[in-house]
């Protein structure tokens, strides 16, 4: 069931397409960089952008932190958006549930297809940012960099680190994943989960920078989203990270539980 | 949703019947009862109804949003501890050891001049800091932004200061004066220094409150000054170790805190030597810190130098200060006094102005910003001076009427 769904994920032209789309602004970005030599002024712009021209060993951490905000969650909540009411709308959720197989298990097979769709995209935008950055930029491979504490760190930990922060990257895409896959289960429409989806997020992400909304900042599912910078201080400021991952980890239950609840006995009409 | 529900429905209505088709033909024996009860219960007991499910999901939510505000809930106990041993245990605490996660909140909206930028920002915004006490020598403190960070790296003789996003690391001597800084802003520091002149007479307990997952005694000072602007502040101070983990200090306003500082996190170990050391890294930018230009325009003053008291206010001895500068008050209750450097001067007479509740008189311009006072004075051909402190605005006034002219260059 599981392999089913990820078959069916991998060989559709649109998954790459998407995944090729979120690749070409980190690459443009880095052009632009090159050819006019203006790094972003301290404290403007997305984090580690200004370090790179001097290290292209951190361009995979700047180019995640490109995508973060918008491109990365929108690719993700089209592709869980579509899951259930994709189906749904193209009149194959019946025949599908017609197989002699549970409509938990359906769900889950779901949410494992949209988790290895976050996973494989966040590998590729580092990967690709990776093989930009390095050939682009100087890289400093011998030296290793400089952390955000003013430390030095071994290209090893670099490295350690980045994989770490391109997990916890992938880990706080999880929340938007199953809010498009909760609204999928509600509506035929997969256009109308993805902008369910999208606007929590906005919603979110508005209310974030809101001052009177400070009381319930710990619980918008973007609070931590940037914490991953935080894998690069020295010592590693693990709080909001594990804050982040747990937080995560609640909106996934929740939202899992809340679509099995919705789905197990839903009328599937198309 | 009917779908399988109907089914169940059916089924015990098919149980039912059955039941009395038992009943009826007054053959209850045991091979009759077994198909009725296996059919009923292997589709009702497991058989969430929806609503049974959405129970579940609201059950879980409920659980989950309440989980933070039960743990909140604990309730800290309080010990039986005076207030002024209290008061000494935290002025003993500052060789006691920590490393924690501070976060303070100050409503004060400076009226901003781009060379004190920094410290505006410092009691305008929300500050979260990571710091590592060794000693009051020897300590570390990281403001932390969600792009970068800027770190204050103490040592015996002097503080190195590195920010991130320009690579930049300063090195700063060590001043008879200086500018607020980050460090000050620690509920360990702040508690230590605004507890470090209070008489036991404007000292009381107040219960108790967690703060950081620690009980945290409560201690209150009420200045009696007259001039003081602070109506009180309250000390949350760890039991066990001394260390204040929450300071509050408010302005006329008894309800909100002008400034509100408190540990998110503390460890009670001593962290490492090599966490709180600093060497400029490779290809970093290092630079000298030459120093607040206040202290050099004080040094230029001449004249008959600066009263002994000043709005009832003693002066304070303080080493190392030029002549031209004063500081006056104890404890909560301060005041200094500072020449201005023409160009600041004028940058915070507009600034001052255009401040809600401005008083500009022959004395010169001043206003309150919570309950931190400010005032230009500038008489025409004599120094401009800055007063500045936790005092009212008639102790301001009265303090300018009482300055004397002062000679100088401008």
């Amino acid at each position: 069931m599981i392999l089913v769904e990820l078959r069916k994920m991998f060989r559709r032209p649109r998954t790459w397409a998407t995944i090729t789309v979120l690749n070409s602004l980190p690459v443009l970005v880095a052009v632009l960089l090159v050819l006019t030599d203006l790094a972003p002024r301290p404290g403007e712009g997305p984090p580690f952008l200004s370090a790179v021209l001097s290290n292209g060993a951190l361009y995979p951490l700047a180019a995640l932190a490109i995508v973060l905000p918008l491109f990365l969650p929108i690719a993700v909540a089209v592709v869980a958006g579509d899951s259930v009411a994709g189906e749904a709308q193209a009149g194959t959720l019946r025949y599908l549930l017609a197989r002699p197989v549970g409509r938990t298990r359906l769900l889950v097979a779901k949410l494992v297809a949209v988790l290895a769709f976050v996973l494989v995209t966040v590998v590729v935008v580092a990967a690709v940012g990776y093989v930009v950055g390095t050939t682009m930029f100087d890289a400093q491979p011998v030296a290793g960099g400089t952390s955000v504490s003013g430390t030095s760190l071994t290209p090893d930990e670099i490295s350690g680190r980045t994989l770490l922060a391109i997990g916890y990257v992938a880990v706080s895409m999880l929340g938007v994943a199953a809010f498009a896959l909760f609204f999928s289960t509600l509506t035929d429409s997969p256009l109308g989960a993805t902008m369910g989806a999208l606007a929590v997020l906005v919603a979110s992400s508005l209310l974030f920078t809101l001052d009177a909304a400070s009381p319930i900042a710990p619980y918008l599912p973007t609070r931590y989203w940037l914490a991953f910078v935080d894998l690069f201080r020295d010592p590693i400021l693990w709080r909001d990270i594990t804050r982040g991952l747990a937080l995560q980890g609640v909106y996934v239950g929740v939202l899992l539980v809340a679509a099995w609840a919705n789905f197990t006995t839903k009328d599937v009409t198309s | 949703m009917p779908g399988r529900e109907t089914g169940a429905d059916e089924v015990v209505v098919d149980g039912r019947r059955r039941d009395r088709h038992t009943a009826e033909g007054g053959r209850s024996d045991a091979g009759g009862c077994v198909p009725s009860t296996r059919t009923v219960s292997a589709v009702v007991s497991p058989g969430f109804g929806a609503r049974r499910r959405w129970a579940v999901v609201a059950g879980l939510v409920a659980l989950l949003a309440g989980l933070p505000s039960l743990i909140g809930a604990i309730p800290a106990s309080d010990r039986d501890v005076p207030a002024a041993d209290l008061r000494s245990a935290v002025l003993a605490s500052d060789m006691v050891a920590f490393s924690g996660y501070a976060e303070s909140a100050g409503g004060l909206a400076l009226p901003v001049t781009d060379q004190l930028a920094s410290v505006a920002d410092l009691f305008s915004d929300r500050t979260l800091m990571r710091v590592w006490w060794r000693g009051p020598a020897d300590n570390r403190v990281d403001v932390v932004t969600p792009t970068g960070e800027i770190s204050t790296h103490r040592d015996a003789t002097g503080t190195w200061t590195w920010e991130y996003e320009s690579a930049t690391a300063t090195r700063g001597a060590l001043g008879p004066l200086e500018l607020p800084a980050p460090l000050d802003l620690l509920p360990s520091a702040l508690g230590r220094r605004l507890l470090s002149e209070a008489a036991d007479g404007e000292l009381s307990r107040i219960g108790a409150r967690r703060v950081a997952g620690r009980d945290g005694l409560g201690l209150r000072l009420s200045p009696v000054d007259q001039a003081s602007s602070v109506s009180r502040v309250d000390v949350w101070v760890d039991g066990d170790s001394g260390v204040p983990l929450q300071v509050q200090v408010y302005g006329e306003d008894a309800r909100r805190p002008a400034l509100d500082t408190r540990f998110l996190d503390l460890e009670l170990a001593a962290p490492g030597p090599e966490v709180t050391a600093f060497s400029p890294p490779a290809g970093a930018v290092v630079r000298e810190d030459r120093g607040v230009d206040l202290v050099e325009a004080a040094q230029q003053v001449t004249g008959p130098g600066l009263p002994l008291t000043l709005a009832g206010l003693d002066r304070r001895p303080m080493e190392g200060l030029p002549r031209g500068l004063g500081v006056y008050g104890r404890g909560v209750t301060l005041l200094a006094v500072v020449p201005a450097p023409g160009r600041l001067t004028e940058e915070l007479r507009r600034a001052l102005g255009a401040s809600p509740g401005a008083v500009v008189d022959e004395l010169g311009v001043r206003a309150s910003i919570g309950p931190l006072g400010l005032m230009v004075v500038d008489r025409p051909g004599g120094r401009a001076y800055v007063l500045t402190g936790s005092v009212t605005l008639d102790a301001l006034a009265a303090a300018a009427a009482e300055m004397p002219e002062l000679g100088g260059r401008p």
